[in-house]
């Protein structure tokens, strides 16, 4: 028989797993560094979340979920800065956006 | 050619890693706290710290709390001032609002995985990129810090550079830069928080 709890942490990882590879093909798929980095940088944040929330939940109520817990608020500050960072030096190299009917670069 | 990059001399092209000088004059002067003020700023600092130690260590003997606590006032002591550059003001209303935005960003950042996912997986991939510049009426540094990463966390939209109050922003999709110019919804959101900006 399976135990809810680890129902629903393989379900929540399961979905964590789905975005991670949306944002992988994401990346392959997408014309330019730009919209590259809106795959990235929303899918695997919302993917690494999700994963970490699974661990939480079979972790259950203990002080190891509460470090998961200070991960993924962590993950929240950094992710948007680094994606920030990187179309930021992009942006200040003058690096020519992507627009509808052009060659993928 | 004209999306490759000339790279030149990588160390003169390292500029970019440097603030710029416009930058280096708005950094504040910290404020030299007296009496009443300096002390909240002291408790309220080696509060958090303290807080921090005991989630961190997970150790309940006497050793290691008072071995925190000494450490946590210390650090307080030395540097209360880096954390509140201001005198600490805000009231239970204000964290109230605060994590109501939380859980609307949630769902915003749910909303914006699912926005992506459909738009990459879509077979004839609908996107149409686009930058805008636009003007907020935030001053201070951490409103603006939370604006653009909230802007970054939403759908369709990413934060490409911020010169004072002026943001500049890669949208992937039109209704995306239509709503950042024209419904303001996370610009109000924001301004709720931290009425005083």
């Amino acid at each position: 028989m399976i135990d809810f709890f680890t129902l629903v942490t393989v379900m929540l990882i399961a979905m964590g797993l789905f975005f991670m590879i949306v944002g992988s093909i994401g990346l392959i798929r997408l014309p330019d560094l730009y919209t590259r980095a809106h795959a990235s940088g929303k899918c695997d944040t919302l993917g690494q979340a999700m994963i970490l929330l699974g661990l939480i939940v079979y972790e259950g109520f203990t002080f190891d979920a509460v470090k998961l817990l200070m991960l993924i608020i962590f993950l929240y500050v950094m992710s948007p800065t680094a994606t920030h960072a990187i179309v930021r030096a992009a942006h200040i190299l003058k690096y020519h956006a992507w627009k509808p009917g052009e060659d993928r670069q | 050619m004209k999306n490759v990059i000339d790279w030149g001399n990588p160390l003169e092209n390292l500029t970019f890693l440097r603030p710029p000088v416009k930058y280096i004059q708005e950094i504040p002067v910290l404020l030299k706290m007296k009496g009443k003020e300096r002390i909240i700023s002291i408790i309220v600092t080696a509060g958090i710290l303290f807080f921090f130690w005991i989630l961190l260590s997970a150790y309940f003997d006497t050793f290691h709390l008072v071995a925190g606590l000494a450490c946590a006032m210390i650090v307080a002591v030395l540097s209360h001032d880096l954390l509140f550059t201001k005198p600490v003001r805000g009231g239970i209303l204000t964290f109230l609002y605060f994590i109501h935005y939380c859980g609307w960003l949630f769902i915003e950042i749910w909303l914006a995985g699912l926005d992506v996912a459909y738009r990459v997986l879509h077979p004839s991939l609908p996107i149409d990129p686009q930058v805008i510049t636009f003007e907020t009426p935030f001053s201070d540094d951490i409103v603006r810090t939370v604006f653009a990463n909230s802007m970054t966390l939403t759908p369709g939209t990413i934060t490409v550079d911020v010169i004072g109050s002026t943001y500049t922003v890669h949208a992937l999709t039109s209704e995306a830069s239509r709503d950042l110019t024209e419904g303001r919804s996370i610009e109000k959101r924001v301004h709720r928080i931290f009425k005083e900006t």
